[in-house]
């Protein structure tokens, strides 16, 4: 028996399934390029939800950042290699749009991004400085600056949210906090999850009954916050039922990971990219990239046999070390896919600094690939590979985006920009 | 039960063999995205993430000997969903085989025995004989009732005919009818096709059991009739593991098969396209809502979403596109119905409930009328969820409804429709 090898041909390949390789298969789509994605999955599961910009310059300030677009301009001035550096500001406001508006129409609808960084509610009961966020916890951003008086639901058996911690750390900056615990409905099991919780709120009588527990315990809250579980592929129904079942507005709190927002966001792509026509590989790694006079090759297999994507210029985005775009050795820090070298520390002793928590930051977050003002990876000499590869997302050097809280910020900017390239180079093949 | 004892396996030794580079337990980040996605956590005090840490650990005498591994229904969900594409199943396997047959569970076990009993490989011991007179005698019965088919054939063992059809046990043995509306579906096509008189079951329990060299015995009976009829297509019907079991035992043990093998619905879909069958979705008047259960041992494990896309063309030619309502999730990363692994057959009646929840909130998520699955497994395992947790749907096969659509649907071939349809077309 003989596994037939399938071959897709599309004009745009995009490796990696993170928010940069969705990012850029969103603009792709957009400008009717036609798109194969491949990657084992990103890390976007992990994410909460909430879309950073830049919440972070870098500058030491104590505060976060209240104009990400102030922290963009100092950027330019102080790290002018800066992935968000390199990017217009136009360009980014761009970006920004077109992505939350494609989510928003796919149905989990997010706030369009505005001149400032939102405080956003984190499980730990802290803000957090973000740049749009899902409607499901605007009412939450809203609740805290109105001062309103609003209880945070929790649950038994659920692990990573608890409504103690939350209020504990807000309770000096919004008195009219308080917390209770229910059962979640028909969960008889010791430990439960968020995913699961959602999921279960896609069912009406789930959501009625839900709405029962909550109000034995409300008081008199105005609003009513529960952590990331109010539905997975419904979330802005299943909130807008929630909040006619109780009269007042609900809103979510990210959990800690597995998070819902982030599965929501997966289990999204994954559905909608193929209905618009991009081929989709979701969960394999690609093996190999082949650079031919013709044509790019990716090579992959998934359970069904191998599979060959040609394409006419190709969009790394593998992400870093969680995902595998780049890996650490022996020697040194390496891309393994197309071994592109990485810009690094010279020598392993100073990747990290000796102060764990330093103000600076290690100098191993700062790694990645070196590019041009396209986002065109850069061999040693600083010229430019191959002039139908480009390079989004964290994967990228000179920015440490857990720092500078600015990881959607680097991925959907430089997506954006890497489809612009690509699409210069697609549309000169195809003349 | 005798007091046969566990042996120990080293799971963490164990995996370093199995796992391919890069998806080795070592790499595990704890991330708990394969427990929050897997229908049996928090059964028997278990989870995958667990599964694991107990596995690094060294834990290895709770793992040998956790009943949990009988309610894992090696889905590979986990993996789906594992950023690290850890493969918590293949350890699965792993731990049934290494059970006594004795403490096993006795429904699996007996199955796997019944399989081997006969040259059928049929789950309930059906003798060939017996297999080949229901056939002729539902035959005969219907050429002579239902006069458009009085030409309908049943060939059984033709040489060289094209597909080689499987055939669950269930039909033959207890509802003989429902064999007749696939046989429509093959006249009306002129398809070229024969059973088997050896070989012709589509069960495997012998895998689940986690008996490698009994699932390599039950294969390769039906690897030898199928090569000796000479067929080029080995046609799984509407069950989702026995393609699995047979598709991946060919791989696996490097079996010699001078045929595809290939799944139903992919011709389905086919047939409707090219207008062999010329389906539509008139009848469906009242817009009842139908939903599709993707059965894992075809979709996420096997083929992926491409067979997925056929189902839900299949589906909305049926039913008329606005009266199909996806499940969520779906395709690939569908939850397992908890039927799948043996687990029906497990006796495990509770935990196989509380699996099946989720199955049961996703279908009521869609408040659908009926559930499509081309998998006796899932449509088994649904029915029983709905009536456990009080849901009003019915599970149809899919070629009582192509049947149903195309007006050729007999009064006998009706078992699992409900009122709503029972007497449609008559
Ligand atoms: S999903 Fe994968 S990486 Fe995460 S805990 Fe499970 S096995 Fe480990
Ligand atoms: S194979 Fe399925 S049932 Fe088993 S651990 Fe993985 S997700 Fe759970």
């Amino acid at each position: 028996m003989t596994y037939e090898k399938r071959e897709f041909i599309a004009d745009l390949a995009v490796i990696g399934s993170g928010l940069a390789g969705m990012a850029a298969s969103i603009f792709a789509l957009k400008r009717g390029i036609s798109t194969a994605q491949a990657g084992n999955t990103g890390a976007l599961a992990y994410t909460t939800g909430y879309l950073d910009l830049l919440g972070d310059a870098g500058t030491g300030a104590a505060e976060h950042l209240g104009d990400p677009w102030a922290g963009i301009r100092e950027l330019q001035k102080s790290q002018p290699n800066h992935p968000l550096a390199r990017v217009p500001e136009n360009d980014i406001h761009e970006a920004f749009t077109e992505f939350t508006s494609f989510i928003s129409e796919c149905g989990i609808a997010y706030g369009a991004p505005g001149k400032v960084n939102l405080k956003a509610l984190t499980p730990a009961g802290t803000t957090k400085p973000t740049f749009s966020v899902p409607a499901t916890m605007q009412p939450g951003v809203d609740a805290l600056a109105s001062q309103a008086r609003c209880v945070i639901i929790d649950f038994k058996g659920l692990r990573g949210f608890s409504g103690r911690q939350v209020v504990a750390n807000l309770k000096d900056r919004w008195p009219g906090l308080t917390t209770e615990r229910v059962s979640f409905p028909d969960m008889p099991m010791g430990e439960i999850y968020p995913e699961v919780m959602a999921r279960a709120l896609e069912v009406p009588g789930t959501r009625e009954k839900l709405a029962d527990a909550i109000k034995s315990v409300r008081g008199d809250a105005q609003v009513i916050g529960l952590p990331a579980i109010l539905g997975m592929h419904n979330p802005d129904l299943v909130m807008t039922e929630l909040s006619r079942l109780l009269g007042c507005p609900v809103f979510e709190i990210p959990t800690m990971p597995p998070s819902v927002p982030g599965i929501r966001l997966r289990e999204m792509f994954e559905q909608v990219f193929p209905k618009k026509g991009l081929t989709l590989v979701p969960q394999q790694k690609v093996r190999s990239v082949e650079f031919d006079t013709d044509s790019v090759q990716l090579v992959l297999a998934d359970n069904h046999g191998p599979i060959i994507i040609h394409a006419k210029a190709v969009i790394l985005a593998t992400g870093r070390f969680l995902s595998g775009g780049l890996e650490a050795e022996q020697t040194g820090i390496v891309e393994p896919l197309v071994n592109l070298p990485v810009a690094q520390p010279t020598s392993r002793d100073s990747w990290y600094s000796m102060e764990y928590m330093g103000r600076d930051g290690h100098a191993i977050h700062q790694c990645g690939i070196r590019v041009d003002d396209a986002f065109r990876p850069l061999d040693k000499d600083g010229k430019v590979v191959d002039p139908r590869l480009f390079a989004a997302g964290v994967i990228l050097a000179h920015q440490d985006w857990i720092r500078g809280r600015c990881g959607a910020g680097v991925a959907i900017s430089s997506a954006y920009r890497a489809v612009q390239g690509a699409e210069q180079i697609i549309l000169q093949k195809n003349n | 039960m005798s007091e046969a004892k566990t042996p120990t396996i080293n799971f963490k030794q164990k995996a370093m063999e199995l796992l391919p580079e890069g998806a080795s337990f070592d790499a595990c980040l704890t991330c708990g995205l394969c427990s929050s996605g897997c229908p049996a956590s928090g059964l028997e005090n278990m989870d995958p993430r667990k599964f694991i840490r107990m596995a690094m650990l060294g834990m290895d005498e709770e793992l040998s000997t956790t009943p949990w591994v009988w309610t894992c229904t090696q889905c590979k969900r986990c993996q789906h969903v594992c950023p690290m594409n850890i493969d918590i199943s293949q350890l699965v396997f792993l731990a049934r085989g290494n059970w006594p047959k004795d403490k096993k569970p006795s429904g699996i076990v007996r199955s796997c025995e019944l399989t081997r009993s006969t040259d059928s490989t049929s789950a309930m011991g059906l003798q060939p004989d017996d297999f080949v007179f229901v056939v002729n005698d539902v035959l005969e019965e219907v050429r002579e009732t239902q006069p458009q088919f009085k030409d309908m054939v049943a060939p059984i063992d033709k040489k060289g005919a094209h597909f080689f059809v499987n055939q669950n046990s269930r039909e033959p043995m207890s509802e003989p009818d429902e064999m007749v509306p696939l046989w429509k579906i093959f006249h009306l096509v002129g398809a070229d096709w024969t059973y088997s008189s050896k070989g012709w079951a589509a069960e495997n329990f012998c895998m689940f059991s986690g008996d490698e060299a009994a699932w390599y015995e039950v294969i390769k009976t039906r690897v030898d009739a199928t090569n000796e009829l000479g067929c080029a297509v080995w046609l799984n019907t509407e069950c989702g593991h026995s393609y699995y079991t047979m598709w991946n035992a060919i791989n696996r043990f490097g079996m010699e098969a001078n045929f595809k093998i290939e799944s139903l619905v992919t011709y389905y879909a086919q047939w409707i396209r090219e207008g062999k069958l010329p389906v539509n979705s008139d009848w469906n008047t009242k817009n009842i809502k139908f939903t599709v259960q993707d059965p894992c041992q075809i979709v996420r494990k096997a083929y992926g979403d491409s067979i997925a896309d056929d189902l839900r063309f299949v589906t909305k030619k049926l039913v008329g596109e606005e009266n199909f309502i996806d499940m969520q999730p779906n395709r690939s990363a569908n939850y397992c119905c908890g039927g799948g692994g043996g687990f029906l057959q497990a006796g495990m009646t509770d935990q196989r409930r509380a699996y099946g929840k989720r199955k049961f909130d996703q279908i009521m998520a869609t408040q659908a009328d009926y559930v499509l699955t081309p998998c006796h497994n899932c449509h088994s395992q649904m029915e029983d969820i709905g009536h456990f947790y009080g849901g009003q749907y019915q599970v149809v096969h899919f070629w009582t409804l192509i049947c149903l659509s195309l007006g050729i649907l007999g009064e006998n071939e009706r078992t699992y429709l409900g009122p709503d349809l029972a007497n449609l077309g008559l």
